[in-house]
């Protein structure tokens, strides 16, 4: 099509979009060679026709659209080929990695899928897709917005994965658990690399499959493409061998490849197809297939936990980040997360800690919650497909959280309880799990997709029923065939010696089928009981992963042994599990008081990390690295302040932030994490933050300091801005800046403080508020 | 190995102690310490990441007001170069490479779980991706004078640098087709995303090239740059 519209007057610089309003006949034209060459299915011109993209041209999508749609019917006319309304990406990145939120995407395509749909499409079509988030926010504008079936295909690499990672399989399950009618892939490369694509795409969901790549391999020279027609329709019946159904050309293929396609494919049959069929969740770069015992971390839950419950009130999602950071390092597979806690809204909370989870790490989600709304808003921004844990057997849960699971393709797992409680018998128990199993197959939930919890309970209070989970367990797993979810911690509440029981029990449970245990990772007995199931029931194979885990362990035992570091040594080496029980020791010993301890040995270890960074003696990531192991300290001095009764630490409080428009943020970063380990509370307002919302947080939070970054000469304007709104205040806090094109004319010319780096911006933080 | 170590140390600001064998034994326990975290860091990073390259070759026209013209393989123009860093990087080239390198978004997403696991390990794997994508650019450069062996290469160079605008940016992705072909996108202020990505310019010539640029004068980091500070300078290190 592109190639066809610069041949008909498109010129450098125009959108193919604005022929539709101004070369309309010639449009139809193209779209006519199309079908005549036997398409059955052409798209509008519309692959830009969102109005980011529009924007120059002063358009919008319902001027373009509705043009293109009539254009292309016009080229039908008389034939039995469908029009489908053509949607592409839009341009810009979304979050985490650009600034593009997940609902101003929806709304831009929502946009789009009315128009289209108004104008008579017979279909929709999203594709080139390389970004699953994104393909996820087009899929579910056009379901919510219009009755248009709706074929999704996005783009891959050599690698098998897309631009930012995706893989095939995480594409295939995630768009067939939100309804897409049909899935595959376009552009990718030429149509002998797409045939394995379509091959794994075929393990992976039940859907007709999509097959469009380009016309060969580009020319890196003069971009023109490898394959003749002939050449291209010969090589796409590979792809018609692997499963696809539903053919096509991109980049490089014009009308004479579709006729010969058309021609070679007359006498071929579908291919025979068979799906695994594999309990999968999955974020897109990760996928975890639950044919083993899979680990569900469950330390991102404030039951029980001061300091989660502090972070979720403050809306401190770096620490909660960190929890899934170190569940991940640990050997989680999935992540259970839970925010629910009374002084916090979940409808609002629970989504924004779901988008901040997956910026961070690549493990699939399980949704905790009980509250259906908060659910939704999570498995609406989750990306990838999710497990949300649960549903109940009483009729109100499974009529409200079953369909919701249903429309965001989740797993989901089924608790054994109901309306009268918790069943004392193991019977009732699978009464109830194969009550749950009807309903979810009624509406449309397949036994893969859900895992049942036979609930443990404390053994100290009701002994006998330890036994009954597990002989419950035995028959969901072995003759139900449904995995299985437990937590186990609870079993060994109120007696000495927890972790032992724990374990016991664990394994018990994993000898009775017990598949997807809810655990605390860091908890080494348990993981090292996993790594030997594993190996005991054949899982492990030639008990390759056993020996790795315990190879390595060994000399790190060694190393730990017998050494035992001052205070000031584990800061100033940036050892942080170190610094952290020399604290505790003072403390314990009485040898120091909180307070005494920050004044006496924190802060004069940390002056002297900054002294020895200023004169070349360390550098930047030995001053991170102390500053990390201070704050480690400054965790255990707080914990042990609330006990004593002590007034904790806090001296002062500013706001940072990367001015609009700048992206990148790891300086700004460095320069808090330095912050917070003198003792400062810093506001991170995060990247590309726009005047106004630090002016709110300053006058909000009657902050007395204001750091700014700035990254590029282009964003200089936007931190002068924002200089100038703050300096209107009544009463303007003080300001320094930094970033790599700032300067100290630069910064004295604005009246404002300069900071070189982080070392830098803890003195000006220092002189300005103590 | 050991090349690449020093621009990772070099990026991280010890660059300088790292060049010096007389510093104190404190400085030399850091020096060293970091260079093992760089190795471990790189040789990991190598495992996970491949870097995208695209490059293309298209022939100047010279203007009689010294601007350059890039034309496309039907002599149509393509974009126009201003200033003097490109009137002189160019004076005696026939056809100029565009080219692009990325870490892409892969890298990215391991810097933020990289940041929420360990600041300190964060800023190494920062100054890695600086080298990694720097080493992406000098393959492009080896490929052209592996396929083109009787032309002559100047030095690259890129927007932002000397007076060759920011501005000249929007042109080259598109040119490159970077967006579809790499995944780089451009935001309103010129930045590229993702962030480990680099594009530049290298004239093709019959004549020998010296190495014109790389000077301070050139470069817009003169005013901040800390190895200037230190009396150095990058392409000496």
């Amino acid at each position: 099509m592109g190639t066809l519209l610069q041949q008909n007057g498109l010129k450098p610089g125009m959108q193919p979009e604005e022929m539709n309003l101004t070369a309309g006949e010639a449009v139809t034209a193209i779209h006519r060679t199309y079908v005549e060459a036997g398409s059955r299915i052409i798209y509008t011109n519309t692959f830009g026709a969102n109005a980011h993209k529009l924007a120059p041209t002063g358009l919008s999508p319902e001027d373009v659209i509705p043009a293109a749609v009539k254009l292309a019917k016009a080229a039908t006319q008389g034939t039995d080929a469908l029009v489908a309304l053509d949607i592409g990406p839009l341009g810009e990145l979304l979050e985490p990695m650009g600034t593009l939120t997940f609902e101003e995407a929806y709304a831009l395509f929502a946009q789009m899928a009315k128009a289209g749909a108004a104008a008579g499409a017979d279909l929709a079509v999203i594709e080139t897709m390389t970004d699953l988030y994104e393909a996820k926010a087009a899929l579910l504008a056009v379901k919510e917005n219009t009755n248009l079936p709706v074929l999704v295909t996005m783009s891959f690499e050599a690698t098998g994965r897309t631009f930012t990672g995706c893989t095939l399989a995480a594409m295939a399950h995630t768009l067939e658990g939100l309804g897409a009618d049909a899935i595959g892939i376009n552009c990718s490369l030429g149509p002998v690399q797409a045939a394995p694509f379509i091959r794994e795409l075929a393990k992976h969901t039940t859907l007709p499959i999509i097959a469009k790549p380009n016309a060969g391999l580009p020319n890196p020279v003069d971009g023109s493409y490898d394959l003749t027609p002939a050449q291209y329709a010969q090589a796409m019946l590979d792809c018609v061998e692997a499963g696809a159904t539903l053919l096509g050309g991109c980049c490089g293929t014009s009308p004479d490849y579709l006729r010969a396609l058309r021609d070679a494919l007359a006498s071929r049959q579908p291919a025979a197809r068979a799906a695994e069929k594999n309990s999968f969740v999955c974020s897109p770069t990760r996928t975890v297939i639950v044919d083993g015992v899979r680990v569900i971390g469950e330390r991102i839950n404030p039951t029980g936990k001061k300091r989660l419950k502090q972070a979720l009130l403050e809306e401190d999602l770096d620490y909660v980040a960190s929890l899934a950071v170190e569940q991940m390092d640990a050997g989680a597979d999935i992540l259970d997360v839970n925010v629910g806690m009374p002084g916090v809204d979940e409808v609002t909370l629970l989504p924004k800690v779901v988008k901040k989870l997956q910026s961070v790490v690549p493990l699939p989600l399980q949704l905790d919650t009980t509250n259906p709304a908060a659910l939704e808003a999570a498995l609406r921004v989750y990306n990838g497909k999710a497990a949300v844990n649960s549903v109940n057997g009483s009729e109100e849960s499974l009529q409200t959280v079953l369909p919701i699971v249903k429309k965001y393709g989740a797993s989901v797992v089924g608790l054994c309880m109901d309306e009268k409680g918790l069943p004392a018998t193991a019977e009732e128990r699978i009464a109830i799990a194969r009550r749950i199993q009807a309903s979810a197959n009624a509406i449309g939930i397949p036994d893969e997709d859900l895992w049942i919890d036979c609930l443990a309970l404390t053994v100290s209070a009701q002994q006998e029923q330890a036994a009954e989970t597990l002989k419950a367990l035995r028959t969901i797993r072995y003759d139900m065939g449904l995995n299985t979810v437990l937590g186990v911690s609870n079993i060994s509440f109120g007696l000495p010696n927890r972790p032992l029981i724990t374990q016991t029990f664990m394994v018990q449970a994993l000898h009775c089928g017990l598949t997807l245990p809810i655990i605390n990772p860091n908890q080494k007995e348990l993981m090292d009981a996993i790594a030997a199931h594993r190996v005991l029931c054949c899982e492990d194979k030639q008990c390759a992963a056993y020996v790795a885990r315990f190879a390595q362990e060994m000399p790190a035992t060694a190393q730990n042994a017998g050494t035992s570091l001052s205070l000031e040594e584990s800061i100033y080496r940036g050892l942080k599990k170190e610094a952290s029980e020399a604290a505790n020791k003072l403390l314990a010993e009485g040898a120091e008081t909180g307070m005494s301890l920050v004044e006496s040995r924190l802060i004069p270890s940390l002056d002297k990390v900054g002294t020895d960074y200023e004169s070349g003696r360390l550098f930047l990531p030995q001053l991170l690295g102390a500053a990390q192991a201070a704050q480690a300290v400054f965790e255990v001095i707080r914990a042990a302040m609330s006990e004593g009764g002590e007034t904790p630490v806090e001296k002062g409080k500013l706001v940072i932030a990367t001015v609009k428009g700048d992206i990148h943020d790891i300086g700004k970063n460095i320069v808090k994490t330095v912050l917070e380990n003198y003792g400062y509370k810093v506001i991170d307002l995060g990247r590309d933050v726009p005047p106004e919302v630090i002016v709110e947080a300053v006058t909000r939070e009657g902050i007395r300091l204001v750091g700014l970054s700035a990254l590029m000469t282009t964003t200089l304007p936007a931190m002068e801005e924002t200089i100038h709104q703050l300096n209107a205040l009544d009463n303007p806090p003080a300001i320094m800046v930094g970033g790599a094109v700032v300067t100290p004319d630069y910064a004295e010319k604005l009246g404002v403080r300069y900071a070189a780096d982080a070392r830098q911006a803890a003195e000006v933080t220092k002189a300005i508020l103590g | 190995m050991k090349e690449r170590i020093n621009e990772v140390l070099r990026y991280l600001g010890a660059g300088k102690a790292a060049g010096t064998s007389a510093e104190s034994s404190d400085a030399q326990a850091a020096v060293s310490a970091l260079r093992q975290s760089a190795q471990q860091t790189l040789s990991q990073l190598e495992t996970q990441i491949i870097p995208k390259q695209l490059y293309r070759i298209f022939p100047l026209q010279h203007e009689a007001d010294g601007t350059i013209v890039l034309l496309d393989a039907a002599h149509q123009p393509v974009f126009t170069l201003t200033g003097q860093l490109a009137a002189s990087l160019l004076r005696d080239c026939h056809q100029a490479v565009l080219l692009l390198a990325t870490l892409g978004a892969p890298f990215d997403a391991l810097l933020r779980t990289q940041q929420a696991r360990d600041m300190a390990q964060a800023a190494i794997l920062d100054a890695c991706g600086n080298v990694l994508v720097e080493e992406a650019c000098d393959r492009i450069e080896q490929d052209i004078r592996k396929q083109l062996p009787g032309l002559y290469l100047t030095d690259r160079f890129s927007p932002g640098y000397g007076d060759l605008p920011l501005s000249l940016q929007p042109a080259i992705l598109q040119a490159l087709d970077a967006t579809r072909q790499a995944g780089v996108h451009l935001s309103a202020s010129l930045l590229m995303n993702p962030s480990k990505t680099v594009t530049a310019i290298v004239g093709l010539s019959h004549l020998p090239q010296g190495a014109k640029i790389r000077g301070c004068a050139y470069c817009n980091l003169r005013n901040t740059c800390t190895i200037r500070k230190d009396g150095k300078r990058c392409d000496s290190l």
